[in-house]
């Protein structure tokens, strides 16, 4: 287990790594930062004051091996727009994504799962063909039109919901809705074709022969057995939690990490987008680990596989 | 028992005096209306300060609510000098400026504007840095030093000196009287005056405050708001300020709050949530003015789009091919198609308010295509491509205007290539050939200067990225920025336009652009013809 554990931590540093320097380069060969932050008309000793006074005219590999040898000590840069601490910057604005993010994944789980369990358990129903037909509806309409739409019907039609802006926890309505529609679509339909694979199991029918009543079979017998697809999903769900409503926070003038990145990219603020990807990088490899993890606890055949 | 002495009398007339002035003072202060503004974006520094934030953006929130100069710009009217902090201003010579400032005028400190604000507002400390003046030293440098140390933006002397090239210094005479002293003569001091960055900033707040950022985030101006609240990428409330020299504001609160999508800031305006919708572009005029109780205001504004040539391609560095690529362009059907109208052909690289330095009659190269197939006959031609690098819609209808000029190019045989660029970087970016690219050109001060001279001499942009370079053009530069002679002057223009747009194109101009504002019909407000939104009381109507 041990060495289960280490394998995928190396994993994690190495691609954290990559994620880093891929950044890294692919920020400062796109356009020169001092141009772009500046804008098209500034005089030219401008940008070359600008590119001295933040590193910009050394060369690109004592830039790099600086910003690694600051991020192993814990100093994740400056922001060149604002001038304060890149990781302030961006723990400033996790709260915010949070308020959506978590609501949304709740949501998804709260009603995604059970709809596609219940749709499987029903199969061939007109439910389970409404569910089949919603959940498609639900993850192949893009967020930025679904979050339109709804704005279009509950602010601009009936008035009852505020268009955007973070103002009251109304304003917060639209937004998790938009994000979690897409998230309730895929997980029922992950979660429904889980179970009716699981559902035609023989353990299934053996469980169903020795006279064990249904909701033991399915509570005791199916849904674990089918968790390991429906884990996968939230597990990408969960590391998606910081840096999953980019579109959405654009759409909503939602304060969050989805548009400090945006608004960071396009003004080639390098170290706060290198602080966002890095954080983004770490979340989602921390929640792969876990799921890894998850899949030894659901299922003893890979902790025995491992053990071997 | 009541006895009626000295204090008591007192008393009660000070209490009868009041119980008849309160209800009055009360009418006095009904509540006022607050608005709120959607816009794309707030600042793109995430600063307030005049001299760092030098965007379009920021005139929008600066100007003229918050920021005021010792001359201020006739927002609603002809754009031209009105008396601001200062009274009157009078010529001491070629290259001094006296004012008279304002007496009375407060700082939303409560600090009264004096000549020490004016000196410290042109200082090295606060824009000038470590730079001189071209042809001369600077003067009067105050030894005045804040009690922290503040950490101007690298950027900000330069931009400084952009618009003050050869400020000496600023001389305080007595409390209420500044003396600007310029190395070289210049007709255009008092245009410089009321342009973007030279405004008065109070000197106390700058002192107290423990950083830069702290004080360009809520700096101290005489504005008719203050700074009530500002949250970067997210909102700016300005508040009233009554104290304000030029009378109560109307509002009791300006609120831009940052709206990036241009279909929820129409959806906001149109479900109520805004009271005003700006940087519409114009294919959601008619969503706007279709909704009842909705309204869109459309002014030109004092911003040019060109197209700019480089000539360091063999084949652009003939000027032939050049004078073809201007008169291939049916700009009138550019502004029709694209921008349904709303917007005008201008008399080449001019603007009305040149006032007496405009040169009347002259026009852009007329549309004649049978010409432009000459003139690269005549240039022997081959079809070579010319690159045409190209951000997408960093200007309002940008890419479909390119579009179209490459098939109006291609239709008079030339070969344009666009190639899609991310950002400016990109455009400038030495590597690869370069060939035509998108510019837009502003005038700021009254004066054929900008944006010509500003742009297109020898220290403009152009000539320093390499992109073109003309001798004469260069000669007559000088003599807009340092002869007093105004027939001298005028002719200089009128020269330049000459060879700038047609016998050396540097650039060749499309159209005026324009701005669009969506809003509440109810609401008894105008657009001025710029970014700024004026809402003083003189532009709001209760």
């Amino acid at each position: 287990m041990v060495q289960f554990v280490l394998t995928r931590l190396l994993r994690a540093v190495i691609t954290i790594a990559a994620v880093v320097t891929f950044a890294f380069v692919v920020l400062r060969m796109s356009g020169d930062p001092a141009q772009v932050m500046l804008g098209p008309d500034v005089p030219q000793e401008s940008v070359d004051a600008f590119r001295r006074a933040w590193g910009l005219d050394q060369p690109l590999w004592v830039q790099y091996f600086a910003y690694l040898k600051s991020i192993l000590t814990g100093d994740f840069g400056v922001s060149m727009r604002d001038k304060a601490p890149a990781i302030q910057l961006v723990l400033e604005r996790v709260p915010a994504t949070l308020q959506l993010t978590l609501p949304a994944l709740f949501l998804k789980l709260l009603i995604g799962i059970p709809a596609g369990v219940y749709a499987a358990l029903h199969r061939q129903s007109v439910t389970d063909r409404g569910v089949i037909l919603a959940s498609i509806i639900g993850f192949t309409i893009p967020s930025f039109v679904l979050g339109l739409l709804l704005v279009l019907i509950f602010s601009v039609t009936f008035g009852v919901l505020p268009s955007g802006g973070q103002d009251t926890w109304m304003h917060g309505i639209l937004p998790t809705l938009t994000l979690s529609i897409g998230g309730i679509g895929i997980l029922a339909r992950f979660s429904r074709s889980a179970m009716i694979e699981v559902m035609g199991q023989p353990f299934i029918r053996t469980a169903s022969a020795k006279g064990l009543k249904w909701r033991e079979v399915v509570w005791g017998h199916a849904l674990p057995n089918a968790a390991i697809p429906i884990v996968t999903i939230v597990g990408f769900m969960v590391g998606s939690l910081i840096a999953g409503a980019v579109v959405v926070e654009s759409i909503f003038s939602w304060p969050g990490i989805g548009r400090l990145l945006v608004v960071s990219v396009t003004n080639r603020d390098l170290a706060v987008v290198q602080c966002i990807l890095l954080i983004i990088a770490a979340a989602m490899v921390i929640s792969n680990l876990v799921v890894d993890l998850l899949y030894g606890w659901l299922d003893p055949r890979l902790r025995a596989h491992v053990a071997h | 028992m009541f006895t009626l002495n000295r204090r008591r009398a007192l008393g009660l007339l000070g209490a009868t005096a009041g119980s008849i002035a309160l209800p009055r003072f009360a009418i006095g202060q009904t509540a006022r209306p607050s608005v709120t503004i959607a816009v794309q974006k707030i600042t793109n520094n995430n600063t307030l300060d005049i001299w760092y934030e030098q965007s379009n953006v920021g005139e929008r929130v600066f100007f003229p609510n918050l920021w005021e100069g010792l001359i201020l710009r006739d927002w609603m009217g002809n754009q031209g000098p009105v008396p601001g902090l200062a009274t009157e201003w009078r010529r001491i010579d070629d290259k001094t400026l006296e004012l008279t400032l304002r007496q009375g005028v407060k700082f939303h400190n409560g600090d009264e504007l004096t000549a020490e604000d004016v000196v410290f507002s042109f200082s090295a400390e606060r824009v000038f840095g470590d730079t001189q003046p071209a042809g001369g030293r600077t003067i009067f440098e105050t030894d005045h030093k804040p009690t922290t140390v503040k950490e101007l933006p690298a950027s900000v002397p330069g931009i400084g000196r952009r618009l003050w090239p050869a400020l000496a210094g600023v001389e305080a005479v007595d409390k209420y009287t500044v003396r600007f002293h310029n190395a070289t003569p210049d007709v255009t001091l008092e245009g410089r005056l009321y342009s973007h960055g030279s405004q008065i900033a109070n000197r106390r707040a700058w002192d107290e405050a423990s950083s830069y950022n702290d004080w360009a985030r809520k700096p101290i101006t005489t504005g008719p708001y203050m700074v009530g609240e500002y949250r970067p990428d997210v909102s700016l409330t300005l508040v009233a300020f009554d104290d304000y020299w030029g009378g109560r504001p109307p509002l009791e609160q300006i609120r831009f709050v940052e709206v990036p999508e241009v279909s929820s800031r129409v959806n906001g305006l149109l479900s109520g949530e805004y009271d005003f919708a700006c940087d519409l572009p114009p294919d959601q005029i008619a969503a706007v003015q279709s909704a009842p109780g909705f309204e869109v205001q459309n002014s030109t504004i004092w911003n040019h789009r060109i197209s700019v040539f480089n000539t360091q391609i063999p084949i652009l560095a003939d000027p032939l091919v050049r004078r073809a690529m201007t008169h291939s362009i049916d700009r009138q059907a550019i502004v029709d198609s694209l921008w349904g109208g709303q917007t005008v052909i201008p008399a080449g690289l001019q603007f009305e308010s040149f006032g007496d330095m405009f040169v009347q009659g002259w026009t852009v190269p007329e549309f004649n295509p049978e010409l432009a197939r000459d003139l690269l006959r005549q240039a022997n031609y081959k079809g070579d491509p010319i690159p045409y690098r190209l951000l997408n819609n960093y200007y309002t209808n940008q890419t479909p205007t390119a579009q179209i000029l490459v098939e109006m190019w291609k239709q008079v045989g030339l070969n344009v290539e666009i190639e899609m660029k991310e950002n400016w970087a990109q455009i400038h970016e030495p590597a690869g050939v370069k060939g035509v690219r998108d510019w837009s050109a502003s005038n700021t001060i009254n004066d054929p200067i900008t944006p010509m001279v500003v742009q297109f001499g020898p220290n403009g942009e152009v000539q320093q990225k390499q992109d073109w370079t003309n001798a004469e053009v260069n000669e007559l530069s000088v003599v807009m920025e340092t002869s007093t002679d105004k027939a001298k002057r005028k002719q200089a223009f009128a020269r330049m336009l000459e060879i700038c747009e047609r016998e050396d194109p540097a650039y060749t101009v499309l159209h005026q652009n324009a701005v669009f504002t969506g809003m509440k019909s109810s609401l008894k407000w105008k657009a001025a013809p710029a970014f700024a939104m004026d809402f003083r009381s003189s532009n709001w109507t209760s």
